[in-house]
């Protein structure tokens, strides 16, 4: 899973979310690491919904603007649990190989 | 849509999201254009501004990947551009195991007929890329198979350096993997599917095999990948594999076009290359579907 999916998939399990406030959230939760780009947020939200892992919610209409909700599906928290349980192992090690070392795993900040 | 009412950036917007494929755009125009000009009210900002870079080069790479789609990356993808997107991946690797075939029979040569590596010049090292593109392709490694695949085609870019028919004929010769090069970039996006190394694995190691052949004995060599193409083209006609078939028939053309340059230009007529481009037309011309089943077939 690539890190742009990863954190679509994160934002959404929150709540349903349009377009606009994925790239919002995402660009949020990466700390302005990851800006998505339009054509980059429908690549990954075309994938995820092909894959069965997003899917379209309702629409509305603001200031003259579509807006499409996509939410998680069942599937989609389970890839997301998969993902967070594989990253949390990769994470765990190699703290442990840093504390070998003498070597605080959170550099930085608190 | 296109209404007078639309702002500058707005039309711009509008105007390169035309890249995409309509039927992609008819669902998703509406929604991109609402996130582009979120938050955007400045007047100025949106009589005067353009597109960027970045979200410009998201559009196009979003383009190649929806007009060449994989079935599986999309829903509702029309059976049209599916089947467009799999005849540009089947004739990118068609042209990868022809530029193995080549490699194989110029190392061949290189022993049989030059007597030795002292003998041949050292850029001729580059046609040697086609045996690292293939395993780097079957193995996902798609950008060093992109790299290794367009070689060659920047050697015959350098070539043109020095203008003359000679130079001319060089990039003639290059036509293969020159449009090998444009289709493993276009086909070969993100979203297209992996690849069922194993069995393309067989393709290549035959195409290996045929290269030994070619090198030992250049005319019988080509004519043999010549009957084999026919051979391969039947068998897509009468399994009903239209994609495989398209595919082909576009790889002969490649193929027709030095050979009858070669011709043409130096008036030789071989026997052996006569048979071949005869071959080769058939592939060309002969239909990818039985006549009979209107409704294309796209599995």
């Amino acid at each position: 899973m690539s890190e742009q999916a990863f954190l679509v998939l994160t934002v959404l399990a929150e709540e349903p979310l349009h377009g606009y406030a994925i790239v919002q959230a995402v660009e949020q939760l990466s700390e302005g690491r990851m800006v998505l780009r339009v054509g980059t947020l429908y690549g990954v939200l075309d994938r995820l919904v092909a894959d069965g892992l997003a899917e379209r919610d309702r629409e509305e209409v603001r200031q003259g603007r579509l807006r499409r909700y996509y939410k998680l599906t069942d599937s989609g928290v389970r890839a997301l649990q998969a993902e967070v349980a594989r990253l949390s192992a990769n994470v765990r090690a190699a703290s442990a190989v840093l504390r070998g070392r003498g070597v605080q795993a959170w550099a930085g900040r608190a | 849509m296109g209404g007078s009412g639309l702002r500058n950036l707005e039309r711009r917007y509008r105007t390169l999201l035309k890249v995409l494929p309509r039927w992609y755009r008819r669902d998703r125009e509406e929604e991109m254009v609402g996130i582009f000009l979120a938050e955007r009210e400045d007047d100025l900002d949106l009589e005067h501004s353009w597109p960027g870079w970045g979200e410009t080069w998201a559009v196009l790479g979003l383009a190649v990947r929806t007009h060449l789609a994989a079935g599986a990356a999309l829903t509702s993808v029309p059976a049209k551009v599916v089947w467009r997107g799999e005849v540009v991946r089947a004739l990118g690797m068609l042209g990868l195991l022809l530029g193995l075939y080549y490699a194989t029979a110029a190392v061949v040569q290189v022993f049989t007929l030059f007597g030795g590596l002292d003998a041949v010049a050292w850029w001729r090292v580059v046609e040697l890329a086609p045996f690292v593109a293939f395993p780097a392709l079957l193995s996902g490694r798609r950008t060093l198979a992109k790299v290794a695949a367009g070689a060659p085609a920047l050697l015959s870019v350098v070539a043109l350096g020095q203008p003359g028919p000679a130079a001319l004929m060089w990039t003639v010769f290059q036509l293969p993997s020159l449009v090998t090069f444009a289709c493993l970039c276009l086909g070969f996006h993100r979203d297209a599917p992996v690849l069922p190394a194993r069995r393309l694995l067989w393709w290549g190691g035959g195409a290996v095999v045929l290269g030994v052949v070619g090198g030992v004995a250049a005319g019988a060599g080509l004519l043999l990948l010549g009957l084999i193409t026919v051979g391969a083209r039947v068998f897509a006609f009468v399994r009903g594999d239209a994609v495989f078939g398209r595919a082909l028939s576009l790889f002969a053309l490649l193929q027709l076009v030095p050979l009858v340059l070669l011709a043409v230009a130096w008036d030789e007529a071989v026997m052996s290359r006569t048979v071949l481009a005869v071959l080769l037309v058939l592939v060309v011309v002969l239909p990818v579907r039985r006549r009979s089943k209107a409704a294309p077939q796209v599995t």
